[in-house]
């Protein structure tokens, strides 16, 4: 297949040009195709990020910036307000994910036995928080649980609670917002994910399983899990990505919560670029930290799932 | 079908990727030829300066008081098309960043509103941003308190605006309940303000104020009445630790979170709500939260104005400060002439204009001739004929004047946490001088 200008022919003249430019034109004409996606990717992505890296070994006021090597990276480690921002981070990481993760197979099971009437309005139920509005379902959210919101009303109204919880103005329910928020909105998409995996399993597994006594949770860890495992990495991993990103609900239901208890990397490094006095090159440095973040947390997670890299 | 459908759907994905290439699609709040503005007003500046962009916030107030200026302007001027365009302050600040930050011009307005506390930061970052405005107006004419923060070096590089001069409004009717009358109000300190409060919650079962855990805003009113800010008088490095007006504002923030007299608000929406619903018996803060108060027609003679209460232990602290603020500024984009001539025949030199200000909007400048003008001194029957205005400007002239820097929103961020984590029982020293070396490491 390769384009060499070997392959003469033995016929006339015009047929051995033939021969080489057929093999010839193949090859230029697969570069042709590959090339331009090749510049795009290479234009928009990875030129950028260059730029980016270029960008965190600079430190200065708005246009003025100059060259400090690698003491951006250095600050990283005494900057108190990032430390937080990875911690709170880490911490809707750390309760959110595995929470959305069972959640959803849960509900995707449940979802996906045939005994269940209205399983259509169900999955369209569950699946349409994925695709609102970030701004629009946080700015509800923000108001839903306001001091005089509608939850509080409710639990106050059924005597659960005696004095309304301060869900947006207290360190700690602010993150309970929060991640209630994610989970409401990325438990359906995930479920989706696993929807299609279980359609995949064959039946007669399940069927030999309770033949043989298994009980639901039996066949539910036994066989489902194991069998969902490469579409479970995949989610997480997913989710590890788009929590760490997280931005948009931090920053329209609590801007960061009560001080910075509420605060992410993302928020972080918009405040940096935008609220203070403008530092884009350590703003681009705290967004760096997030890439090495990503690549750690999606090499842990390929080698706990016991695959090979 | 299916492969006609398959048709139309992949037509309909071209188009929509072509067309989101023409023109920003930036999320602005109420649109209003944003689009257009933006493109145009810069491109077209090229041609000896005929038409000139303008970015404010606030429809109430700011875009208010500039569609007042553009009418009187096109009578001096009719050749200069002004375009005023709405994004919320938070908008501006970021798009002004971006712009500013990337080298490029378009898609820049020719004017823009910043805050004061916020000036200095964008003076300092894009030096070379901005149109100097000292020779197109006088600036002795303004408030010595504004000119500061729009300048550097002394020269002048914003038209100074509004002023934000603070007030107390209070509620006649709660107060009278709990036997105060605003007569009594006329020189408080912030521990009368703390005592009253405690008598009208309890005579009246409603609190005195309403604060957003997020917003230091009282914190700064405090401290400008001693004269002191969050940084040194150079406006250069943090003076948190051994600030003795901060000390002070800190305790009587966290004694007035015990007394209960506080109600904790989350967004700006939510705090008008406060005292439009009734739930509180005052504000204490810029005089431009009158159009918010005045919104509520029903509470009509009901409010009264005065002084902003001083700090008891910090000698030399007086019954004025200041809350907000902002300037205008000229970029230096094609068009900076013509808009600079704006500026200075309206908000810089027309004493009716700002008489028009007062009357349409309530909106009280810093221009100090305009204080002579008529509306200045009229009564307003919603405070109950009080003269607020001439109050208020009264007030303008003691405003101490401080040095705001360029990181006072950093500095706040910070403080914000301390304090959360002083009412929550940690030492008053330790919390400010944790602050102190955060915000050291922070500010470059």
């Amino acid at each position: 297949m390769d384009g060499s200008i070997q392959g003469v022919s033995v016929s006339a003249g015009k047929g051995v040009c033939i021969t080489v430019s057929i093999r010839m034109r193949t090859r230029v004409t697969g570069w042709c195709f590959v090339i331009a996606a090749v510049v795009l990717i290479c234009l928009f992505y990875f030129y950028p990020m260059i730029q980016a890296f270029n960008l965190s070994l600079k430190s200065g006021v708005g246009t003025n910036l100059q060259y400090v090597g690698f003491e951006n990276y250095k600050r990283l480690f005494t900057d108190s307000n990032f430390i937080t921002a990875v911690t709170n981070t880490f911490i809707y990481l750390i309760v959110q994910v595995p929470i959305m993760i069972i959640l959803a197979l849960l509900l995707s099971v449940m979802l996906n036995s045939d005994k269940l009437r209205l399983k259509g309005l169900f999955r369209t139920a569950i699946f349409l928080p994925c695709v609102t509005s970030l701004v629009a379902y946080s700015v509800i959210f923000k108001y839903l649980f306001a001091n005089d919101g509608l939850v509080n009303l409710l639990l106050l109204r059924l005597s659960i609670i005696d004095r309304p919880i301060g869900w947006i103005t207290d360190p700690f329910w602010a993150k309970v917002t929060i991640i209630l928020a994610i989970t409401w909105r990325w438990t359906g998409y995930n479920m989706i994910f696993y929807l299609s995996a279980l359609q995949n399993i064959d039946r007669s597994i399940y069927e030999a399983a309770t033949i043989d006594g298994a009980s639901a949770f039996g066949k539910f860890t036994k066989i489902t899990i194991p069998l969902l495992k490469p579409i479970i990495l995949f989610t997480s991993i997913m989710s590890t990505i788009g929590t760490l990103q997280l931005f948009d609900e931090v920053m329209n239901i609590t801007k960061g919560g009560p001080g910075n208890a509420t605060m992410s990397i993302s928020q972080y490094i918009y405040n940096l670029s935008f609220k203070y006095t403008p530092d884009f090159g350590y703003a681009a440095t705290v967004s760096y930290a997030i890439v090495v973040l990503i690549v750690i947390f999606s090499y842990m997670q390929f080698r706990a799932a016991g695959d090979r890299r | 079908m299916k492969k006609w459908l398959t048709v139309v759907l992949a037509v309909v994905l071209l188009l929509s990727a072509c067309s989101s290439g023409g023109g920003n699609k930036q999320d602005s709040s109420s649109g209003g030829g944003n689009g257009g503005g933006d493109n145009g007003g810069s491109a077209s500046g090229g041609k000896e300066a005929a038409e000139i962009t303008i970015w404010a916030w606030d429809p109430n107030f700011n875009i208010k008081a500039l569609n007042i200026a553009k009418e009187r302007y096109s009578k001096i001027n009719p050749d200069v098309k002004i375009n005023i365009v709405e994004n919320a302050q938070a908008d501006i600040i970021q798009k002004l960043n971006t712009g500013l930050g990337s080298g490029t011009t378009t898609g820049l307005p020719n004017i823009v509103l910043i805050e004061d506390y916020r000036a200095q930061s964008f003076l300092k970052a894009f030096p070379d941003m901005f149109y100097e405005l000292t020779d197109t107006f006088n600036a002795a004419d303004f408030a010595e308190y504004k000119v500061g923060p729009t300048s550097v070096d002394g020269r002048n590089y914003g038209l100074p605006f509004d002023s934000g001069v603070t007030g107390l409004f209070v509620r006649t009717d709660y107060l009278a309940e709990a036997g105060y009358s605003p007569d009594d109000l006329q020189a408080l300190t912030w521990n009368e303000f703390i005592e009253i409060g405690k008598n009208v919650k309890e005579a009246t079962g409603k609190d005195m104020l309403s604060l957003d855990p997020n917003d230091l805003g009282i914190i700064r009113v405090m401290i400008q009445t001693a004269g002191k800010w969050y940084l040194d008088e150079n406006g250069e490095k943090p003076f948190l630790a051994g600030n003795e007006a901060l000390k002070e504002a800190f305790q009587l923030y966290k004694e007035m979170m015990e007394a209960d007299i506080v109600k904790p608000n989350a967004d700006w929406s939510q705090f008008v709500a406060a005292f439009n619903s009734g739930d509180v018996a005052s504000v204490p803060t810029g005089n431009w939260i009158n159009a918010s108060i005045k919104a509520e027609s029903s509470q009509a003679g009901k409010w009264a104005v005065v002084p902003i209460p001083r700090l008891a232990g910090q000698p030399g602290s007086v019954n004025a400060s200041n809350l907000g603020g902002s300037s205008w500024y000229v970029l230096n984009v094609p068009g900076k002439e013509a808009a600079a001539d704006f500026l200075a025949k309206t908000f810089g030199s027309d004493v009716e204009f700002y008489q028009e200000l007062v009357t349409e909007i309530g909106a009280i400048g810093t221009y100090i001739p305009a204080s002579t003008g008529e509306a200045y001194s009229a009564a307003d029957p919603f405070y109950n004929g009080q003269k607020t205005i001439a109050d208020f400007a009264k007030w303008t002239e003691d405003i101490p004047r401080v040095n705001f820097g360029a990181h006072t929103y950093v500095i706040e961020d910070i403080l914000v946490v301390e304090m959360q984590n002083y009412l929550n029982g940690k030492p008053l020293d330790d919390a400010l001088n944790d602050a102190q070396k955060q915000a050291e490491a922070q500010v470059r």
